[in-house]
């Protein structure tokens, strides 16, 4: 396969799940800012805390953004400047399928042509919230067709393993993003009362991992609960140890078991954090230990994601 | 439904006189006739649609970029009776062979010119003619035309004549299946009760045509890795690039895909570099390979010609075919078969004037309103005054150009393309058409039954192209008796 053809499968899958994760994060916010009085100031300052899982905080008070419930939401939703905001992720996301049309199923690609098509003909000026959260529902319900069609379609050969190895980078880190966000959130909100249940609560609204986490525990939101469940927990299907293993076992079967010459990097890179999920599994984390652990974890996966590149000569 | 439709004045396709189909058609017309207008509205709209999910679209460049457009469909198809397509078809065989033999000649021997039959200045002074890059090369087959696509159209009596020919990088090939594919799917019925010569294997022929212009030094010869050089997306004719690559299972590959190590060509893989023995490129000339030609392009590959010249690689269409194709060379084309192959040419040529003989052009210039200009380096309906339909303005404007560059101008008598019923908007009216039939070659010519038929959708208009507002139809060639029956 061509390494352009390859890393265009992986940016395709990247951006797929880039727009549905965002688009949950936000539709979960919304939601959520109607009960905002329960929670006083800590819901109400928040949307620094989704701008930063969704974006650049630091891009978007750089542009002068506000963070209000209206100037956010459609930030993150629409806006062509934010690189990833959801339109953008869900153009480029086409536009990678278009350039690999030969290689993914006709169905995935009628699909998300579609709806690009449908969405491209709206005069987005005049959205209201209301109508961002259709576009939001419309985005998961997008990406869940999309990961059937693949799923259901495609031959497992590189192709499939490309676009799954994309899928699984971007989604452990999206939960490790959601994470460290919320360490400094309620490390910030000590003082507040409902803080710490209010932010875990939404960390598994953000990840999907509500109603999961609620068949196995207490629904107290204990951070000594939810964290675990989120880093380490290998039924969850979004937990970083979940996501992490996928792509191992990815990478694994698109060698056929080997480690060869070219892929012993990556494959060091692999372990490399396979070890690291070993050392802090059995042993309980202080809150800041856990902001470290997922600090270097983001390097890591950084480091992965440009070793998976080279590797195989993305350009 | 043709109640009020206006047969007089062209020859067209259906309709032979005011309420009467001709034969062929006749079959069709009944079946037609059991839709309501508003059952047909319906189709055609499921038509349009299915053509832009399915992103089967070009691109239209303008100041603010591109936007991506289809081609509308009509759903009228031209239907073609074996008899005439008989002709067709060993006309098209007759002029693609005599044109191949005379790009061979003028790239090799330069036999034709010696005899006198091709004014030297001619080939010379044409800007597609590569001496210096494509002299002598040794092609698999001696084949310089794997895909060609000339155009007819039929004239007030009803014959095909030929209008172009491209030789080059011919688009089209993806809306002939595509066309069918909608029309089957929007009208089944009309299939149950036709024999139509099928699309089907067209494509794995063209295949097994492509995989035949295997190079000298090819290290693979019974399993030659053949691939398709494409601009890329933005480029207009992409989908007909990923239809070509997708249906003849083949990579697409980019410019920036490919690189020349040691003479060899290498298509850059996940599991490193893998030689690359065919190409069928679809990037023009100019841009093919900047060590030889334009020193800016970044679409083509650095050192392709090397390795095509070495025989490691074969390219197909072949580099330099545009000396064939332009529109003052077409007129020499009915002396080229007579030339090489004695025969005499199964399709005339329309006829055409030179300006650069004075005494032509003073008549020409005198009687512009009655005839068609064309330039003969352009394509794609620019460039081009239609006499009949010009303003006194136009007119002066192509004056000047003619006496300021004679030679880059002909002139040709305003044909009166035939016409069709076309239905769109909820009515029939008649529209100009046009045919471009496909011809594969490789150690023989192939031609595709059928071929893709455009049609001036705007009333009265002469330029089918897509670019310029164009439509396109199925093209239906009846099976052998079919149409006794009808």
């Amino acid at each position: 396969m061509l390494s352009r053809v390859a890393s265009s499968l992986f940016w395709m899958a990247r951006n797929v799940e880039r727009a549905e994760s965002n688009a949950r994060v936000l539709e979960a916010r919304l939601i959520n800012a109607l009960e905002t009085q329960e929670y006083g100031k800590v819901a109400l300052s928040d949307w620094e805390a989704v701008v930063e899982i969704c974006a650049s905080k630091l891009d978007y008070e750089e542009k002068g953004g506000s963070f209000t419930a209206e100037a956010a939401a459609s930030y993150i939703a629409l806006d062509p400047e934010n690189l990833n905001s959801i339109r953008n992720c869900l153009e480029n996301a086409r536009f990678n399928a278009r350039a690999v049309r030969d290689h993914i199923p006709e169905d995935f690609w009628y699909v998300l042509n579609e709806h690009y098509l449908s969405f491209r003909s709206e005069p987005f000026t005049d959205w209201n919230t209301r109508r961002i959260q259709t576009f939001l529902q419309d985005t998961q319900r997008l990406s869940y067709t999309l990961q059937g069609i693949i799923e259901s379609s495609m031959l497992r050969e590189e192709a499939y393993q490309f676009i799954k190895i994309g899928k699984w980078l971007e989604r452990g880190e999206k939960t490790a993003r959601v994470l460290n966000v919320m360490c400094e959130k309620t490390k910030e909100a000590e003082q507040e009362a409902n803080a710490n249940y209010y932010y875990w609560l939404s960390a598994l609204q953000f990840l999907n991992g509500y109603s999961a986490y609620l068949k196995r525990f207490p629904p107290t939101m204990d951070p000594s609960h939810v964290i675990p469940f989120l880093i380490s927990y290998e039924q969850f299907p979004r937990s970083i140890e979940y996501c992490m293993e996928h792509v191992r076992e990815t990478v694994m079967k698109l060698e056929n078991g080997q480690v060869s010459h070219y892929s012993e990097d990556l494959f060091k890179s692999l372990d490399y954090v396979s070890s690291e999920f070993m050392r802090i599994k059995f042993q309980k984390l202080s809150k800041e230990e856990t902001g470290l652990f997922l600090d270097r974890f983001q390097n890591d996966l950084n480091r992965i994601s440009s070793v998976f590149s080279s590797t195989y000569y993305f350009v | 439904m043709l109640k009020n439709y206006p047969a007089e004045g062209f020859y067209d396709e259906m309709v032979e006189a005011a309420g009467k189909v001709r034969p062929h058609y006749e079959k069709f017309r009944r079946i037609l006739e059991r839709h309501a207008v508003d059952d047909l509205n319906e189709k055609h709209e499921t038509a349009q649609l299915s053509f832009l999910r399915q992103g089967i679209t070009f691109t239209v460049y303008h100041e603010e970029g591109g936007t991506e457009r289809t081609m509308p469909f009509d759903l009228v198809p031209i239907i073609i009776n074996d008899k005439e397509w008989e002709t067709v078809e060993a006309g098209i065989k007759q002029r693609v062979t005599a044109l191949n033999y005379f790009l061979e000649d003028i790239y090799n021997e330069n036999r034709i010119v010696e005899d006198g039959i091709v004014p030297k200045e001619l080939i010379q002074q044409n800007q597609y003619y590569y001496e210096e890059q494509a002299a002598g090369l040794s092609l698999p087959h001696k084949n310089h035309i794997f895909l060609a696509g000339i155009d007819l159209i039929r004239d007030a009596d009803g014959v095909y004549r030929v209008l172009e020919d491209n030789l080059r990088n011919p688009s089209g090939l993806s809306y002939v299946f595509q066309n069918r594919f909608v029309m089957r799917k929007v009208f089944p019925e009309f299939f149950f009760e036709h024999a139509i010569r099928t699309l089907e294997h067209q494509m794995s022929h063209s295949h097994q045509a492509l995989l035949a212009h295997v190079p000298e030094n090819s290290p693979n010869k019974d399993n030659p890795q053949a691939v398709l050089l494409t601009p890329g997306m933005y480029n207009s004719a992409y989908y007909d690039h990923v239809f070509l690559a997708q249906q003849m299972g083949i990579e697409l590959v980019e410019g920036q895909d490919l690189l020349v190590k040691d003479d060899v060509v290498y298509m850059k893989t996940v599991r490193g570099l893998k030689r690359i023995d065919i190409i069928y490129r679809r990037i023009d000339d100019d841009f093919i390979d900047p060590e030889e030609f334009r020193s800016d392009s970044s679409l083509g590959v650095k050192g392709l010609m090397r390795a095509l010249r070495w025989g490691n690689v074969a390219v197909v269409n072949s580099v330099g075919n545009g000396v064939a194709d332009d529109k003052a060379m077409y007129a020499y084309v009915p002396e080229m078969i007579r030339y090489y192959l004695g025969e005499e040419p199964l399709i005339p040529n329309v006829d055409t004037y030179f300006l650069s003989d004075p005494e032509v052009r003073e008549n020409v210039l005198g009687r512009l309103e009655e005839l068609v200009i064309k330039n003969v380096g352009a394509s794609g309906g620019y460039d081009m005054l239609i006499g009949p339909q010009s303003t006194e303005r136009d007119r002066e404007i192509f004056k000047e150009k003619i006496r300021e560059n004679p030679q880059q101008y002909i002139a040709q008598p305003t044909i009166q393309l035939s016409r069709a019923p076309a239905f769109q908007k909820g009515r029939f009216y008649p529209c100009h058409v046009d045919l471009r039939v496909f011809a594969v070659g490789s150690d023989h010519i192939h031609v595709l039954p059928g071929g893709l038929s455009r049609v001036a959708l705007k009333e009265g208009s002469l330029v089918v192209n897509s670019s310029q507002g164009g439509g396109g139809k199925d093209t239906w060639v009846l099976k052998k008796g079919e149409d006794v029956h009808a």
